[in-house]
């Protein structure tokens, strides 16, 4: 156990090495930031909400879509370097297992998006408190304004959205374990990741009655299929809302999210120990 | 004691296309490599001996047939501890170091933590790229990414050792760096399996050879029986003079025997280029 758990440390770690050293990484890390930093020069703007709430919308937006093209593109490549340069061939010649190879990867690049969402939510969290100071002392005191940011909310969205991205992540090793290319893992990754975004619409048909047991099929197997990623994205209420959201709900999408996950690398395990390299 | 590799009746098949057509790499192949020698794998481009050597370190499945390693079946986790590989064009992490490199693959060998550090030198050392260890993989030639290949192959003491083509694309003299690495191998009593498609350095490191061809095993045995043509018989002469010669003749068609020919003996190109490209170790 111990052998295995070193094995699978230095698959991921050398992953990881990989994978920050990329262009790729440091690009989308570098256009994340940016744009955390521009939402507030877009104060301007008035899309009917408060002004806290269009820069957390515009920065977690951000850090949303970016982390799951990084997810989806940077570890469909990490997987694909290694069995398209070969060096798959010379690593699985080792007393190490297939699984350990996958759960190598899959830690490593858990690890890189683990450091893409701190930093990009220490951004956010430094524009958020600051914009907030300063509104405040702009107010009068007399309506003794409450602030509405929530740090302790923040680091539970690091930790979900951090959730989000891994249950990705096995998805798309579990895809990259079947696909013979890496321009297929991406695609199929990438349409896994809108299905996923979209899946609450499955799960209120599945709610509705319906004549069709087919149809009803359908519907369950979807719904349990696809990981529901919607409901990770609480970023409103855990940061900016003043009531917070219930920790049993939240407890919930962990468990959720961890039971994907873990369903997900079982699965990649699997179709991995039968492809030939 | 077990062969080092015993291959009984092995077949794979390859399927291709949507239609799922069937391509035979390697048909009812029978193979017992025994230990402690240096074993050399030959044919042609396509003849299934990589299919073979992968088959052998679990990398591809088998459609038939049975395979051990040490004694032990193939593919576990315990007898690819005792295996080392080298595959062909070796292709590694460029970022690290040769060092960071054969420590990474001494840790997935299974080395103690405590001898990790010994390993890895012992590794270098024989594999004469102490020198070059601190540098990136990305700045060595194509004969140092060999050796260093070879360095990571051999880091966990394996008592068997697969090369598949070490000396594709090196120059005589590393080629000839990883032939004096393979003798030292024998020397250590390992077991070295050679896929190579340089016959002239089979010749010279190979104890026993097996040539495939489309699939099927042709021929194998040791090396001195499959070469030698015992109808056939080779004298050096030194300062023969015609007379001398032909007087030679004579006896010789006194006792029944032949002279079919009369040749100068030749060095190989491959001695010749050794011999006048000497210092230079990094291929």
């Amino acid at each position: 156990m111990k052998a295995s758990l070193r094995r699978m440390l230095w698959i991921s770690r050398i992953t990881f090495l990989e994978a920050v050293r990329q262009r790729f990484f440091a690009f989308l890390l570098v256009l994340s930031a940016a744009m955390v930093l521009s939402s507030v020069s877009f104060r301007v703007f008035d899309f009917g909400h408060g002004e806290l709430k269009f820069i957390a919308d515009f920065g977690f937006g951000g850090m949303f879509f970016f982390g799951s093209v990084l997810a989806v593109v940077m570890t469909a490549q990490l997987f694909f370097s290694e069995i398209d340069n070969r060096t798959a061939l010379t690593l699985l010649a080792k007393p190490l297992s297939r699984a350990e190879f996958l759960l190598g990867k899959f830690c490593g690049a858990w690890a890189v998006l683990g450091v893409f969402v701190v930093v990009l939510a220490a951004l956010q969290g430094t524009v958020l408190w600051a914009r907030e100071q300063e509104l405040l002392s702009l107010a009068d005191p007399a309506a003794k304004l409450a602030p509405a940011f929530n740090l302790e909310g923040l680091l539970q969205l690091v930790l979900l959205q951090w959730l989000r991205l891994g249950v990705v992540i096995s998805i798309v090793l579990a895809i990259s374990a079947l696909a013979r290319t890496f321009l297929f893992a991406v695609v199929v990754g990438a349409l896994a990741v809108v299905a996923g975004q979209l899946q609450w619409i499955a799960q209120d048909a599945f709610l509705r009655p319906t004549d069709s047991q087919l149809y009803a099929a359908f519907l369950w197997v979807s719904t349990r299929v696809i990981p529901n990623l919607q409901q990770f994205n609480l970023a409103d209420a855990l940061v900016l809302g003043s009531t917070g959201v219930d920790d049993g709900a939240i407890l919930v999408v962990v468990l959720s999210g961890l039971a994907y996950l873990l369903a997900y690398l079982t699965l990649g395990s699997l179709i991995f120990r039968r492809r030939e390299i | 004691m077990s062969s080092a590799i015993s291959v009984r009746h092995l077949t794979k098949d390859f399927r291709i296309g949507i239609r799922g057509l069937k391509l035979r790499a390697v048909d009812d192949v029978s193979l017992e490599i025994p230990r402690g020698q240096v074993f050399g794998l030959l044919g042609p481009n396509g003849c299934g001996k990589s299919t073979t050597l992968k088959i052998v370190l679990g990398l591809v499945s088998a459609t038939a047939g049975e395979i051990s390693i040490l004694g032990e079946p193939s593919a576990t986790s315990s007898a690819r501890r005792r295996t080392g590989f080298l595959p062909e064009a070796p292709y590694f992490h460029k970022f690290l170091s040769g060092r960071e490199l054969v420590r990474y693959c001494a840790q997935l060998s299974g080395v103690a933590d405590a001898d990790v550090d010994a390993a890895v030198e012992d590794a270098l050392g024989l594999a004469a790229m102490t020198e070059a260890a601190d540098r990136t993989i990305g700045t060595y030639s194509k004969g140092m990414l060999q050796r260093i290949g070879f360095a990571q192959a051999v880091v966990h003491d394996p008592e068997l050792v697969i090369l598949d083509e070490p000396t594709a694309g090196v120059d005589p003299v590393g080629s000839a760096a990883i032939g004096r690495m393979i003798h030292a191998m024998r020397e250590k009593g390992k077991t070295v399996v050679l896929c190579s498609h340089l016959l002239g350095q089979v010749e010279q490191v190979c104890d026993r050879v097996a040539i495939m061809d489309r699939g099927k095993l042709v021929l194998e045995g040791a090396v001195d029986d499959v070469l030698a043509r015992r109808d056939r018989h080779v004298m050096t002469v030194e300062a023969m003079t015609p007379a001398a010669r032909a007087a030679a003749e004579a006896a010789l068609a006194a006792h029944g025997a032949k002279v079919a020919s009369v040749t100068h003996p030749r060095r190989s190109l491959e001695d010749l280029f050794r011999e006048l490209v000497t210092g230079s170790r990094d291929a």
